[in-house]
C-alpha cells in the first residue's frame, strides 16, 4: 500500500516535471511572452527616463531607492503583476480550451491534476523571471550612484520575493477562474483593478479579503511622501501570518482549480 | 476474438440536444469505420471512447477498464483529432516530441519515436518548420504523427482525411491500411463513404446519434431484405436474358444499361437470383461477361438507413 503510494507520487511528480518543462519550452517561445517582456520593460523605461531627468535637473535628486520602493508599490504591486498574472493564469485552461489543444493534452497518459500544476508552475515560472528582469533592471538604474551600498541589495531581496509571492497567488487565483469561467479575463480585469484596489482601504476585517493586504503586509510602512496612500494599511496583518495566507490562498484556488479540471468537461465551440 | 472497445448504453446530450443514444458496441481489433453524416455522433461517440468527455447513461471501456479520467489507458491510445488545432508557435519536430514527453519517454526515445513517426508521415524534410506555415495536408499527418507516435495499441482518428486533397488522401488511407496488420485496433470516422469504402469493409453507421447498422458491409447489406439491390449483367444476349427473369417474382426491375449489353436487375433476394443466373445462362446458351453489384456499397446502405 505504501509502496503503491510511493509509486504514485512519483509518477505524479515526474509527469509535473515533465508538463512542466513543454509549457515552460513553449511559453518561452511564444508571441504572448514577446508582447508581455515588452509591458514588464516599460518600468525599466521609466526608471530610466527618471534618471536621465535626475542627470541634467539642476534639482536635488530623490533618493533612487524612495523612486525603487514606490516603484514596486505602484507600477509592479498594483498594476504589472496582476495583468501578468491574469493573463497567464486563466489562460493556463482557456487558451487550450479556445485554442481546442486540450485534446492533446487530456489524451496523454498524465493526471489531469498534474497537467493543470505543471503548467500553473511553467507559467508562473516564466512571469516571475519577467518581473525579477525588470525590477532589477529598475534597481540598478535607480541607483546607479549608490550601488557599493550592500543594504539595499536586501530590499532588491525582499520585493523581489514579495513580487513573486504575489505572483504564485494571483496566478493560482486566475487559473481557477480561468477552469471555471469563459469570460475569465473580464472577470479578472474587474477584481483585480476593482475589487483588489478598493477593498484593501476598507477598515477592519475587510481588506483581508483582498490579497494585495498581505502582500502589502510584508513591505515597510510608508514614509510619507507622493505616494504613500497607496501604501495605506489601516490594519497590517503580521508577515508570518501574510507569508501563511498568501500560500494557504495559493494551496486552495489551486487544489479547486485541479478538480474542476480533472471533472468538468470542456466542449469546443464551432 | 475479444473486444478491445466495449461500450454498454451508451448516451450522450448536451443540454437538450442529443448526442449519442444507447449505444452498445463491442470493438475488435482490425479497423472499423464510423460513419455517418455531419452532426450525426461521430465525434462524441470518439470523444467518449477516448475520455474526453463523460457519458450521461451507460459505460465505457477499453481492455476491460472504465475510460474517463482513467489516465494510464492513455498510453494505448493515439488520438487523432477532429480539429485543425496545434500549438502553432512550434515546428514540427517540436509538436511531436513535445507530446512524446507526455508520455514520460527519455530524451533519446523521444527521438527515435519522432523521427519513425515522422518518416511515416514522410514530413522529416519539414520537421523544423513552423506549423502555422505547415499545408493543411501536412497538418493533417502531423496530426497523424502525434497519434501513432507513441506505438499505440489503440489508433482513434476523427475525420482524419478532412480537406485533403486526393494524393494527401490517398496517402493517408495508404497509411491507416499500412496499420492494419498489426494486430492494431483502428477506428477512423468520415462522412465520405468512399473513403471509409476505401480502408475498410467493417462499418458502423450512425445518424442522429443512433447506431443504425454495424458490421460488413455485406452483412450489412443482408440486413436490409426488403431493399432492392441492383445486379448488374454482363452477357452475350441481355434481352432474351431479361425475358426469362421478368417471369420470377423477386425480380422487381428489368432496365438496360447504356453500357454495350449490358442488364440492370432489380431484385429483393439476392441469393435465388444468384442461384438463377447460371442455370438461365446455361438453358438459353447466353455467355455472362460480368456481374457486379452497383449498389453494393457504402453509400446505397447509407442511402438507405438514413432514409433518402
Amino acid at each position: 500500500m505504501v509502496q503503491d503510494s510511493k509509486e504514485k507520487l512519483s509518477f505524479f511528480l515526474s509527469s509535473l516535471k515533465d508538463v512542466y518543462t513543454f509549457f515552460f519550452f513553449m511559453g518561452k517561445k511564444s508571441k504572448k511572452m514577446k508582447i508581455f517582456f515588452l509591458i514588464s520593460i516599460l518600468p525599466v523605461v521609466i526608471a530610466l527616463i527618471i534618471k536621465i531627468n535626475q542627470f541634467f535637473s539642476d534639482r536635488t535628486p530623490i533618493q533612487g531607492i524612495y523612486i525603487f520602493n514606490n516603484m514596486t508599490v505602484v507600477m509592479y504591486l498594483q498594476f504589472l503583476i496582476l495583468l501578468l498574472a491574469l493573463f497567464y493564469g486563466t489562460s493556463v485552461c482557456s487558451e487550450e480550451v479556445e485554442g481546442k489543444t486540450l485534446t492533446y493534452l487530456t489524451t496523454r497518459p498524465v493526471a489531469k491534476s498534474a497537467m493543470l500544476i505543471g503548467k500553473y508552475a511553467a507559467y508562473t515560472s516564466l512571469i516571475i523571471i519577467l518581473t525579477t528582469i525588470g525590477v532589477t533592471l529598475s534597481f540598478f538604474i535607480l541607483n546607479l550612484n549608490d550601488l557599493l551600498n550592500f543594504s539595499l541589495y536586501k530590499i532588491l531581496l525582499r520585493d523581489v520575493v514579495v513580487l513573486s509571492l504575489g505572483l504564485i497567488c494571483y496566478t493560482s487565483f486566475f487559473t481557477f477562474i480561468g477552469t471555471i469561467m469563459k469570460k475569465s479575463i473580464l472577470f479578472g480585469l474587474i477584481f483585480s483593478f476593482g475589487w483588489e484596489n478598493v477593498i484593501q482601504y476598507f477598515p477592519g476585517s475587510t481588506q483581508r479579503f483582498a490579497i494585495a493586504h498581505y502582500l502589502k503586509s510584508l513591505l515597510p510602512a510608508p514614509k510619507t511622501g507622493r505616494f504613500s496612500f497607496l501604501m495605506f494599511r489601516l490594519e497590517p496583518s503580521p508577515p508570518l501570518l501574510a507569508v501563511f495566507m498568501l500560500l494557504l490562498i495559493t494551496g486552495v484556488f489551486l487544489g479547486l482549480a485541479c478538480v474542476l479540471f480533472s471533472w468538468k468537461e470542456y466542449i469546443f465551440e464551432d | 476474438m475479444k473486444p478491445i472497445i466495449e461500450t454498454q448504453h451508451l448516451s450522450k446530450w448536451y443540454g437538450n440536444v442529443l448526442g449519442l443514444s444507447d449505444v452498445t458496441l463491442e470493438i475488435e481489433p482490425g479497423i472499423t469505420g464510423i460513419l455517418g453524416p455531419n452532426g450525426a455522433g461521430k465525434s462524441t461517440f470518439l470523444k467518449l471512447i477516448t475520455g474526453q468527455i463523460k457519458p450521461n447513461i451507460g459505460t465505457c471501456s477499453i481492455k476491460g477498464k472504465r475510460i474517463w479520467n482513467n489516465y494510464p489507458l492513455f498510453s494505448f491510445i493515439g488520438f487523432c483529432p477532429e480539429q485543425d488545432a496545434f500549438f502553432d508557435e512550434l515546428t514540427g519536430w517540436q509538436f511531436v516530441t513535445g507530446l512524446l514527453r507526455l508520455h514520460h519517454y527519455s530524451s533519446a526515445e523521444r527521438e527515435d519515436k519522432a523521427q519513425k513517426a515522422l518518416e511515416i508521415v514522410e514530413l522529416v524534410e519539414d520537421k523544423d518548420r513552423v506549423i502555422k506555415s505547415y499545408s493543411r495536408g501536412m497538418r493533417q499527418r502531423l496530426k497523424f504523427a502525434q497519434a501513432i507516435a507513441h506505438d499505440p495499441e489503440i489508433i482513434v482518428l476523427d475525420e482524419p482525411l478532412n480537406g485533403l486533397d486526393p494524393l494527401g488522401r490517398r496517402k493517408i488511407i495508404r497509411l491507416i491500411k499500412s496499420y492494419k496488420g498489426e494486430g492494431r485496433t483502428i477506428m477512423v470516422s468520415s462522412h465520405v463513404l468512399p473513403e471509409i469504402e476505401a480502408m475498410t469493409k467493417r462499418i458502423i453507421l450512425i445518424h442522429q446519434g443512433k447506431i443504425f447498422a454495424q458490421g460488413d458491409i455485406h452483412y450489412i447489406r443482408d440486413l436490409i431484405e426488403t431493399h432492392p439491390h441492383i445486379i448488374s449483367i454482363k452477357c452475350s444476349d441481355p434481352r432474351r436474358l431479361a425475358s426469362n427473369f421478368i417471369q420470377e417474382e423477386f425480380v422487381l426491375n428489368v432496365k438496360f444499361s447504356s453500357a454495350e449489353k449490358t442488364l440492370l436487375v432489380e431484385t429483393n433476394n439476392r441469393d435465388k437470383f444468384f442461384s438463377l443466373i447460371p442455370s438461365l445462362s446455361v438453358k438459353n446458351n447466353i455467355e455472362v461477361e460480368e456481374i457486379t453489384s452497383p449498389d453494393d456499397n457504402l453509400q446505397a446502405v447509407f442511402d438507405y438507413l438514413v432514409g433518402k
